[in-house]
């Protein structure tokens, strides 16, 4: 069990944090940190405006950082069900992404 | 069009299509109720109790694949409907909630009826909504309707404050023609390279097995199915989800696999070399202890979800997207590679499965003495049941062994016709969506298959059933015993029976359905079985309850071997093991 580091990035809308703090408790999931605020500057995410085809504009979109210890084999589990919640635009731990269905081997947040 | 909150909710799911809305009034869905009384498109079925009105949605959508409406109000409108949204959630059924909440300026104070539906029912719903103001409803409603019924379906709450409902306050409406969520894309379509793989991996196969669920049914893919197996002729078993999916006559047909599997079924997966999981996802109830699982099965996954893929049987090869579309594809690639496949290959792994049918099939510890020295058994009684409804009806069923009877001797040959909570299950499930189902589909057989135990955790739906006028027919397999747990505590704690025995306290359900102005027959003998069950299928236009008593002892066989065991290791009959 090492610890991770999964970055999200989800609407900024109200109960958008409780579903994804929700999901790891209801999986038995431990979070050993998180931090979350909006994104003001969106050139790293350009990608994700590129691929979903839309435009974010100031304070509609927030980037979640959350610390977990998990055994390397639910990583990948963690990683799906979150990429599940509706409101969750992508995902990305060490070594893959989602974008909204779409898997990438690599880090892109 | 200007209209107010109520209006615009209400107008909004007669766009959608929406036939019925099954639910209970209160304080603060009164306005929505007032614009259900103004409107004639849609039918309000007032249940007796919230949990009634969602597992009647939930059956009306099992059995018609469009989505089930629900009504409510707040605070315990609201919890009352918590059980129902769990059970379709489990089994993947789409589903749109809608509860009122208590006014907006009053949200956080405890007000009079107030709970925080959106809090209570998060980890049980696909996705919910709160309407923050009267415009964004037509959107909302929409949106809800759209997550509840694409990719793995799934239960939709909407909790709507009072005040938003306000008949006085109007807004301009317009349905949106078309969605599009940014953060939510259901997936996209197979990939071919993996439909590749799939198609060498049957044809390299000796001993495969197609092990298809629930997801198959909800995807519509059982005519795909039966077309993949027309080719490629290999015994199929399905889940307790996914019955009728595949033929249960058609003789590659293993029955039902898992915990009271069949034992061909389960012998079949445990021997496989490969292993075509279609729509399933191999719950606890499946696998036995997942590490014993199939040891020799290379493992094919097609699912919708991501995230069941691999969650707890590790996939060789996995196919995403929905299963028709996959089916679909490999189907496609089969039919022009086909002269490449000699099924004579299969020949012995269908020699073998056919050796198990004929040593441990279903059937093979029912004795033949039916006079009435012995008590009925309930195998028989469902057994006739299926003869009379000549294997047509829609059955739900409760939670139990009853359940399990129905699943094992009740052979489904269509999709959506066998309506049971398999993930979560609910008993008090079986009576409320047989009313779903026969107000989607009237003139067909509507059987509900119960226990003295379930049918009383939703009597009070009788009451429903006879202000609509639902024929249904309840065969109660009486055992006087929550059975399930019975056969648990004879098995695993030295036949110590804590709490399964309602003592002498039983209704006479006989007297008791009279008094809702149905029909009821009562059966205890086996030479009063046929005829009464003929009787009870003579009847036509009333709701009749036949209470059959059964033999108390009776056991559920097949049963896997817990803990530890695999899926080879089952109990035969009592006291007798593989
Ligand atoms: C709401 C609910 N509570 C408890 C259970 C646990 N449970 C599973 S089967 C069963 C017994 C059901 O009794 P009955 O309906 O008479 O069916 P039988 O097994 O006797 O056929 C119980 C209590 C459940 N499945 N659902
Ligand atoms: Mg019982």
């Amino acid at each position: 069990m090492i610890e991770r580091q999964l970055t999200l990035i989800m609407e900024n809308k109200p109960g958008a944090l409780a579903r994804v703090v929700g999901l790891f408790h209801q999986r038995g999931y431990n979070i050993d940190s998180l931090h979350v605020d909006p994104i003001e500057d969106f050139s790293p995410y350009k990608f994700i405006e590129d691929e979903l085809d839309v435009k974010f504009s100031i304070g509609e979109v927030s980037r979640l950082v959350i610390k977990t210890t998990v055994a390397d084999s639910l990583m990948r589990q963690i990683l799906r069900q979150i990429n599940k919640l509706i409101e969750v635009i992508a995902v990305s731990d060490e070594d893959s992404t989602y974008l909204k269905g779409i898997l990438r081997d690599e880090n892109l947040l | 069009m200007k209209l107010a909150g109520n209006d615009m909710l209400i107008q909004s799911l007669i766009n959608e299509g929406v036939e019925y809305i099954f639910g209970y009034p209160g304080g603060a869905a009164l306005h929505i109720y007032d614009s259900i009384f103004k409107q004639s498109e849609m039918q309000h079925i007032l249940v007796r109790h919230e949990q009634g009105a969602t597992h009647a949605a939930d059956g009306y959508a099992r059995a018609t694949g469009k989505p089930g409406v629900v009504m409510v109000t707040s605070g315990p409108g609201a919890t009352n409907a918590i059980t129902g949204i769990a059970t379709a959630f489990m089994d993947s059924i789409p589903m749109v909630v809608i509860s009122g909440q208590v006014q907006s300026h009053l949200i956080g104070t405890d007000a009079f009826q107030e709970t925080d539906m959106i809090g209570i029912s998060r980890p049980i719903v696909k996705h919910s909504f709160t309407v923050d103001h009267q415009s964004n409803i037509p959107q909302i409603v929409k949106e809800a309707f759209h997550i509840a019924t694409s990719g793995r379906q799934g239960p939709v709450v909407i909790d709507i404050p009072k005040d938003l409902t306000n008949p006085d306050d109007l807004f301009d409406y317009e349905y949106p023609e078309e969605v599009n969520i940014r953060s939510y894309n259901p997936p996209v379509k197979p990939e071919a390279t993996q439909i590749e793989r799939v198609v060498d991996a049957i044809f390299n196969s000796k001993k495969p097995v197609i092990y298809a669920g629930g997801g198959t049914i909800s995807s519509n893919a059982s005519k795909e199915l039966i077309e993949l197996n027309s080719y490629i002729n290999v015994p199929v078993t399905n889940t307790l989800m996914g019955l009728g999916v595949y033929p249960a006559t058609d003789d590659k047909f293993l029955g039902m696999l898992g915990m009271h599997g069949t034992y061909q079924a389960n012998m079949a997966m445990h021997n496989a070399d490969l292993i075509l999981a279609i729509g399933a996802r191999f719950d606890d109830r499946i696998t036995n202890t997942p590490e014993k699982f199939a040891p020799r099965a290379q493992i094919v996954h097609f699912d919708v979800d991501h995230s069941s893929v691999s969650k707890i049987i590790e996939a060789d090869i996995a196919v995403f997207g929905q299963v028709k579309d996959s089916l679909q594809a490999i189907n496609e690639l089969i039919k022009d590679r086909l002269s490449e496949l000699d099924t004579t290959k299969f020949d012995q792994w269908h020699a073998q499965i056919s050796k198990w049918k004929s040593e441990h099939g279903l059937n093979h510890n029912l004795y033949k003495d039916n006079s009435d020295e012995n008590p009925i058994l309930p195998q028989a009684a469902v057994q006739h049941i299926y003869q009379e409804s000549k294997g047509k009806a829609f059955v739900t069923s409760d939670v139990g062994q009853h359940q399990m009877f129905a699943a094992q001797y009740y052979h489904f040959d269509e999709p959506r016709k066998w309506i049971n909570s398999g993930g979560l299950g609910t008993m008090g499930f079986g009576l409320p969506s047989a009313m779903g189902v026969k107000l989607a589909y009237p003139d067909e057989e509507v059987i509900c298959i119960t226990g003295e135990g379930s049918i009383q955790m939703c009597i009070q739906e009788l009451s429903t059933c006879s202000q609509y006028k639902l024929p249904i027919k309840i065969f109660n397999i009486n055992n006087l015993a929550l059975g399930m747990v019975k056969q648990w505590q004879d098995m695993n704690y030295d036949g110590r029976h804590s709490s399964i025995s309602y003592e002498d306290s039983l209704p006479d359900f006989k007297e008791l359905v009279e008094s809702y102005g149905h029909v009821g027959i009562k059966i205890t003998k086996n030479s009063d079985l046929k005829k009464g069950i003929e009787e009870a299928f003579s009847i036509k236009d009333k709701l009749v309850f036949v209470d059959i008593y059964v033999d108390p002892n009776e056991h559920v066989y097949p049963m896997l071997v817990a803990p530890n065991g695999s899926l080879k290791d089952m109990w035969l009959a009592k006291g007798s093991k593989t």
